[in-house]
């Protein structure tokens, strides 16, 4: 495991050293040192283990919970977006949406529409009719 | 109800109580409800479903979320399990391609940006790029200095425990001799005869299912509907149990217990009792007449139900009345039983109690007087259609 092993390439990037990207390269990978991802190392490497990974090197384990962290914050600010649409365009008078319904909640309707785009096709139930307020909007339903 | 900001005693409550079994205890009700209904992929991972939960509830969190519905944070977080488990895969299929075990740093970016083709990245319709200046590296480098790291919730033990198998010990460590050449001595050692010979009794759970299933039979003397088979086996079991408890013999009788393997039966070998059915239809008082249905049973080729329909008919209808006169007797025999009764019942000369309860009646019901019966019906009809038929006007209402 050589982390200096450099690709032979002719075409692009002749201007650059290759030490300058690995040096670009290793910083980064000591920056990851100190940043700590919202997931937990150890479930990574649950993870990554069960797959097939096998890599004593934390910092790359590091690497992936960071990635992984980067994918869940883009799919939930895209859900965010979409609820927030939701809540711009209901038609509903002002003084009640003001005050309570300032709350963000994710849904499966947003959760869907926001995988979607990142090739996750996911269905959901449109409903349970097991009590009256059934199909009204989750976000403002009064429980 | 809408589920609140995750508490995240809550959900430490959830890590702590893993062990009592599917996290079904320390959930909170809304939780407890679709999980219990909720059929289990992958059982067994419930703890790191747990955790990645709490996880995907925090990175929400910290983008603006205030409040998850149930089943969107389930699934979030089980599209991030799958997310891991894929860039896993294929990091470790680029790092076989190089012919590696191990992953590299470059397997990881190569993974990266496979996962990285459905969303895009700068960079990725390069044909031939360094892969140090991958696209996908550059964006993780950007989120890493734009967002605040935040912690996850709970200290994590490393997972998953690997507990320390005790391994039976070999020939070798016990100090035994394998009983044969082919065993070699590394071999965990048999284990002792006690554990499988027959003082099963004793706890009531041999190890070999036959020989257990022969012992109960063995102490429930009583049954008399042991089939000669069984008869066999069990006193073959019951000599040799007491002789040998030895562990071929052990064997051997387990083998011997199973009625399959057992030899067959010559003729004169088993006293088969005979079946007396009868008894069982007609009074005590009667049983001297058994010996003869029994030889009529054998020797004629008649059916049961012919034999005894008329017995059986007539205990239905009769043995409500204590006090039935002889002669209403056949009036309330319904005459349409006859199954050739009448042809075969002439060899039959004794009674056979047809009415259980009075004596009276015992000895005047022979068998053959069924027939002078039906006899009399038929006269006595015959009578009171000509009687009918000359005086209309005295009809008998029956």
């Amino acid at each position: 495991m050589n982390q200096n092993q450099q690709p032979q390439q002719t075409s692009s990037s002749e201007g650059r050293s290759s030490a300058d990207d690995d040096s670009a390269l290793s910083d980064f990978l000591s920056s990851l040192t100190d940043y700590t991802p919202t997931i937990p190392d150890e479930l990574v490497q649950h993870y990554l283990a069960k797959s097939g990974f096998q890599c004593p090197d934390v910092r790359l384990t590091r690497l992936v919970a960071v990635a992984t962290q980067k994918f869940v914050a883009e799919v939930a600010g895209d859900a965010l977006q979409h609820c927030k649409a939701r809540q711009a365009s209901i038609p509903k008078d002002k003084r009640d949406r003001q005050q309570k319904d300032r709350r963000l909640v994710l849904t499966m309707e947003d959760l869907s529409k926001a995988l979607r785009e990142y090739g996750v096709n996911l269905r959901h139930q449109e409903y349970f009719a097991d009590n009256p307020s059934t199909g009204m909007d989750p976000a403002t339903r009064d429980e | 109800m809408p589920l609140d900001l995750i508490n995240h005693r809550d959900l430490r409550n959830v890590l702590l109580n893993m062990s009592n079994g599917n996290g079904k205890t320390g959930k909170q009700i809304e939780q407890a409800g679709p999980t219990c209904r909720r059929k289990k992929v992958s059982g067994g991972d419930e703890f790191a479903q747990a955790i990645a939960k709490i996880a995907v509830a925090q990175v929400c969190e910290s983008k603006g979320f205030q409040g998850f519905q149930q089943s969107a944070l389930e699934t979030m977080s089980d599209v991030t399990a799958r997310y891991i488990m894929s860039i896993g895969k294929s990091v470790n299929s680029y790092a076989n391609l190089a012919g590696r075990a191990e992953c590299n740093i470059f397997d990881v970016i190569q993974g990266l940006e496979d996962m990285g083709y459905a969303q895009g990245f700068t960079g990725a319709s390069d044909i031939d790029h360094w892969l140090e200046d991958s696209g996908v590296i550059r964006e993780i480098s950007q989120f890493v200095n734009e967002v605040e790291p935040v912690m996850f919730a709970h200290p994590i033990p490393p997972f998953p425990v690997v507990k320390e198998r005790v391994l039976p010990p070999s020939f070798l460590q016990k100090g035994e001799e394998p009983p044969d050449d082919h065993i070699p001595a590394w071999l965990p050692a048999f284990p002792d005869p006690e554990t499988f010979s027959q003082s099963a009794t004793v706890n009531g759970r041999g190890t070999e299912p036959h020989a257990t299933k022969v012992e109960n039979d063995n102490s429930n003397g009583d049954r008399p509907l042991l089939n000669s088979q069984q008869q066999i086996v069990s006193s073959m079991f019951g000599n040799t149990a007491m002789n040998d408890p030895a562990v071929p013999k052990a064997n051997t009788v387990a083998a011997e217990s199973n009625p399959f393997l057992a030899a067959p039966l010559k003729f004169e070998d088993k006293e088969v009792a005979s079946i007396a059915p009868p008894a069982k239809f007609f009074n005590n008082t009667v049983a001297s007449d058994i010996p003869i249905l029994e030889n009529f049973v054998e020797n004629e080729p008649i059916s049961v139900l012919e034999t005894f329909a008329p017995a059986i008919e007539a205990i239905k209808s009769t043995c409500s009345d204590s006090r039935e006169d002889q002669t209403k007797f056949p009036v309330k025999e319904k005459p349409t039983v006859r199954f050739k009764v009448g042809t075969k019942n002439k060899f039959l000369g004794r009674s056979i109690g047809l009415i259980p309860q009075n004596e009276e009646h015992n000895k005047t019901l022979p068998w053959f007087a069924m027939e002078d019966e039906k006899d009399d019906r038929k006269r006595r009809a015959e009578k009171i259609l000509r009687e009918s038929l000359e005086n209309p006007d005295q009809l008998v209402q029956l």
